[in-house]
């Protein structure tokens, strides 16, 4: 991270005599989605470098996850991508059952699937609510805003936060849900169900959408193996990957749904579009089907250690974020506190790709790859 | 599993199958840091990803740094964690000209630990400011002046890192 900010744009003369120019894109600009800032260098609309400055929102959650015991660290989880802070949140409490072997009650499951995928719509329809911002539609947004608040709603009534949630224990959850809970996410269901084809007729079927996206910032599969990216901007590109099929946690074995993808093989952002309209009906479809099966019984598991030592050695564990693949490597030395954890978070992959993806572009593309892969930049920064 | 092929490796000392069940991940290989390009370069060919790159601070108990990559492939599951261990004040070799995604993982390692790459291209703090003195991730890390006037550093001094980032 460079500290001065520097002039806003400046003119370079360079060797072919060319009059380029680098340009300061952030970090206050709006379509960075907080922080982030892209040293441009141009030569009138085309990028021909990206330097992308992070670290704004450092807030060194690593480090404060070796001062403090595994429990402490929990409230953390979903600080670190804001967005989707409940599957953060229970992705930790599950990687710490995983390593202790704790048990976890099947009603808990159950609820950790439905407030789970409730996040995840509601981080996709902020996604979808600013990217057309980006792109010059305001309505949408409004739409957007307005669904998105019915699930805020929701969760806000059994984890008590809107956005930053700590809803989620070592062997269960903080509390139960109760019928009332059980009806208004059945009744959002239903009536979501609606609202996503009228985003479709809103959307995707737009033509001045699709031509700002059509075509534009293609992923091959070379770039996407090299940064490792992860999650709809990877199963975009036509591969099949979802931590959820692949190396199920949870139940996510025993329910039915489907990972979408792009229809080609060069992801551009319209097939990420695409991907995340279709993940959102895949998420109301594994709701439906754990609020119609969700058993009776408590959601707390037994018996829990007062203090969590694993033993030493270093473990992995992923879950699939609403951006992608969010694992936690975590190192112990057999005490109670944690050696190290390494969170690998999908958004820093995906803004580092940006230093290839953006070359050879216009600017006003720049603005629609960089709203279309998705990104949060606390989670970038942690 | 390509376990054969990776401890056929010059530098690599030990390889051993991991219980991915309780660890989450398949292979656990020990490699001298020289050994990491010409590892990266089989995982690349057979269709691997790297997952994360980072650094443990293990100074107190074994007096070295090590370092820890994990590459998974991309089409079905198969999670291979290399360790590789450095003696303090050594430096890592840089595996970015395999795996371009490494860039910005090498230069957060030496940005939180202080640990160099051979052969980075541009090896610079990621989440630091560029005047920030210390590495916040070693254990024995203390803020030199926790009341820093961020805005109060040497103009020209940013502008020479800026243009190296360029180039």
């Amino acid at each position: 991270m460079s500290s001065v900010p520097g002039p806003a744009m400046e003119l370079v003369r360079d060797d072919e005599d060319r009059e380029t120019y680098y340009l300061n894109m952030g970090p206050q600009h709006p379509s960075t989605h907080g922080v982030l800032r892209l040293r441009l260098h141009m030569e009138g609309e085309r990028i021909l470098s990206v330097f992308p400055v992070i670290g704004y929102g450092h807030r060194a959650h690593e480090k404060m996850a070796e001062n403090r015991d595994y429990l402490m660290f929990l409230p953390n989880t979903s600080r670190i991508d804001y967005l989707s802070g409940m599957i953060y949140n229970l992705g930790y409490c599950q990687a710490i059952e995983k390593i202790m072997g704790i048990e976890v009650p099947e009603r808990t499951e159950y609820i950790r699937i439905i407030v789970g995928e409730l996040n995840r719509i509601s981080s996709h329809l902020l996604w979808l609510g600013t990217y057309l911002l980006d792109l010059g539609g305001i309505t949408p947004f409004l739409y957007c805003f307005d669904d998105r608040e019915r699930i805020l709603d929701i969760l806000d009534s059994i984890s008590g936060s809107r956005l930053t949630y700590c809803y989620g224990r070592f062997g269960g959850v903080t509390m139960d849900v109760d019928d009332a809970f059980l009806e208004s996410t059945a009744a959002f269901c239903s009536y979501f169900h609606e609202r996503l084809d009228e985003y479709e007729d809103l959307v995707t079927d737009n033509v001045i959408f699709r031509q700002r996206t059509e075509g534009v910032g293609p992923f091959s599969a070379d770039l996407v193996q090299r940064f490792g990216l992860s999650g709809p901007c990877l199963r975009a590109t036509g591969t099949r990957r979802d931590v959820r099929k692949d190396e199920p946690y949870g139940i996510y074995d025993r329910l039915d749904f489907e990972v979408p993808v792009g229809k080609t093989t060069n992801g551009d952002c319209f097939d990420r579009h695409t991907v995340r309209m279709a993940e959102m009906v895949q998420s109301l479809h594994l709701i439906e089907q754990a609020v119609r099966d969700i058993p009776d019984g408590p959601v707390m598991a037994a018996k829990v250690p007062k203090k969590i030592k694993p033993p030493a050695g270093d473990y992995y564990f992923a879950v699939e974020s609403a951006r992608g693949h969010f694992g936690m490597y975590i190192y112990s030395d057999g005490t109670d506190t944690p050696f190290r954890i390494k969170l690998r978070t999908p958004s820093f992959a995906h803004v580092s790709a940006m230093t290839e993806a953006l070359v050879g572009t216009m600017l006003s593309d720049t603005i629609s790859i960089l709203g279309s892969i998705d990104i949060v930049i606390p989670e970038i920064d942690r | 599993m390509i376990t054969d092929e990776l401890s056929a490796v010059p530098g690599v000392s030990s390889t051993s199958e991991q219980d991915y069940a309780a660890k989450g991940y398949h292979c656990l290989h020990e490699a001298s840091p020289g050994s990491l390009p010409a590892l990266a370069a089989i995982f690349r060919q057979r269709g691997f990803h790297l997952e994360h790159l980072t650094c443990l601070d293990m100074r107190a108990d074994d007096d070295c740094m090590c370092l820890v990559y994990q590459f998974n492939r991309q089409d079905v599951p198969e999670r291979h964690v290399i360790h590789s261990r450095l003696a303090p004040g050594e430096a890592g070799t840089s595996i970015s000209e395999q795996f371009i995604g490494a860039d910005w993982y090498e230069r957060e390692v030496f940005d939180m630990f202080g640990v160099g790459f051979d052969g980075h291209p541009n090896l610079l703090r990621l989440l630091t400011d560029d005047d920030y003195i210390g590495h916040p991730l070693l254990k024995d890390f203390v803020d030199a002046d926790p009341q820093r006037d961020v805005f109060a550093v040497d103009a020209k001094k940013d502008g020479v890192a800026n243009e190296a980032a360029n180039e």
